[in-house]
């Protein structure tokens, strides 16, 4: 990816919506009596076409960026955030997306591994409660959901950061069919 | 780089347990009136989630509202008479503690919520409401349908309100009619239901009690909350034998999911 200020602001901008959607809108709104979480997602997206630098980078950002607003115990986001942009940049760095089915399964697997890191890391810090069951559903679905969103997220991630991506494949043109069919 | 940014969460997580929230109140400042546009923006299109999601549970609910209906009102009639009977007992007695009057002392000030925590192990939302609104930490926050938490943070144009069902939530309370006194905490990744625990084990509780907040006072300590503000019912107890405390399960009254409005209680006699 090659960062110039215009690009800095748009990852900002994408970074800043995200959080808004997520906290006014997908947290607020269930299914299944599960609500949604596209951070993870989003950083995946982030990671995918940015690598891992840019994965890890965004993902710490929007990660300080929540746990301000929420006003919650600082770097939790954070540390998991940008574990999962990492991976997430560091699998387009080892592999080639060969499949549109790529962004949306990595998207559900280190949604998978977000939620079981703020898990991890809550339980860590000490939980004052019993824990209900009912947390593996709600991360299991989440999980689920992070399938169904990521693929548009990623749509919209690379759209507004076309400019920057330099393994963008070039749209090919096809021949002009010629009287003789050469 | 990513050595940098690992340091770097584990020094604001450090910086957290310190104590030091000027920065997140800050930027949450900052952030709340967009945060509060974003949320009336935002309103239609939770509804028309909301509405597919309540489809499906329609049905169910249906037939329990119906069956809790019918109990409720004889309960309301059973209410009506007790009030009645306890306004003339208070007129009697001069007595100054009752919950109508310990509610007075606090003066409700409605807000909208505007955002919510996306994990689960974090069961917190913020408000409109700041610390300009006469919002201070600790002030007990109430639905139309009884106690939602209590202020965790008050910044100058917002707060953020740690639900009942937030793992550091504790709340002494008490199962009436008896009176039998515990302390309500959650279950973490389950809003649907509360634990009533450190109950004396000797006395009797059973599905169906109300269970309100018991607002003690004591050696110059009080409650937080004040006393009688509902937090939810009995739905399953347990019996226990050979054991100093008993612990209850309590469906929350509040519709802690779908908080649009609630309000604060500010002042009070903390203040």
């Amino acid at each position: 990816m090659i960062v110039t200020p215009r690009i800095l602001l748009r990852i900002a901008a994408i970074g800043l919506l995200g959080v808004l959607l997520q906290l006014s809108f997908f947290s607020r709104v269930e299914l299944l009596h599960v609500s949604p979480d596209i951070l993870p997602a989003l950083v995946v997206c982030m990671g995918l076409l940015g690598g891992s630098m840019a994965g890890a980078v965004s993902g710490f950002a929007i990660g300080f960026f929540v746990d301000c607003l929420l006003v919650e115990a600082l770097g939790i986001t954070s540390l998991v955030l940008l574990a999962v942009g990492y991976l997430a940049g560091l699998f387009r760095e080892r592999f080639e997306i060969h499949s549109s089915l790529v962004p949306a399964l990595l998207c559900m697997g280190l949604t998978l591994l977000a939620e079981l890191g703020f898990g991890a890391v809550e339980l860590l810090l000490g939980v004052d409660a019993p824990v209900s069951v009912l947390v593996v559903r709600d991360i299991l679905l989440k999980s689920v959901y992070a399938f169904f969103l990521g693929w548009p997220i990623y749509l919209g991630v690379r759209r507004a950061l076309r400019p920057a991506l330099v393994e963008e494949p070039k749209v090919r043109r096809r021949r002009q069919p010629t009287v003789l069919g050469v | 780089m990513l050595a940098l940014l690992i340091v770097g969460s584990f020094a604001l997580l450090t910086l957290t347990y310190r104590g030091s929230t000027g920065l997140q109140s800050g930027v949450s400042t900052v952030f709340s009136p967009v945060q509060s546009v974003s949320d009336r923006a935002l309103k239609p299109a939770r509804d028309l989630v909301d509405w597919f999601d309540e489809t499906f549970d329609a049905r169910g609910e249906n037939s329990r509202l119906a069956s809790e209906l019918a109990v409720v009102r004889g309960k309301a009639v059973a209410g009506q008479e007790a009030l009645q009977e306890n306004a003339q007992m208070r007129k009697l007695l001069a007595l100054d503690g009752s919950p109508a009057l310990a509610y007075s002392a606090y003066e409700p000030v409605t807000g909208r919520v505007i955002a919510r925590s996306p994990t689960v192990w974090r069961s917190s939302v913020t408000i409109d409401l700041g610390s300009g609104d006469g919002v201070r930490v600790d002030d007990p926050v109430i639905s139309g349908d009884g106690l939602v938490g209590r202020i965790s943070s008050a910044g100058p144009g917002s707060s953020q309100v740690m639900l009942l069902t937030d793992h550091a939530s504790s709340i002494s309370a008490k199962v009436v009619p008896p009176g039998v006194q515990g302390v309500v905490k959650p279950e973490v990744g389950n809003p649907e239901d509360l634990i009533l625990d450190f109950i004396d084990s000797t006395r009797e509780v059973h599905g169906g009690q109300d269970v309100v907040t018991a607002g003690w006072r004591a050696q110059g300590l009080e409650s937080l909350f004040p006393p009688g503000l509902p937090i939810g019912e009995v739905t399953k107890a347990p019996i226990v034998e050979q054991e100093a405390s008993q612990r209850v399960d309590v469906r929350p009254y509040a519709d802690l999911r779908n908080l649009d409005f609630v309000q604060v209680l500010t002042g009070g006699s903390r203040g």
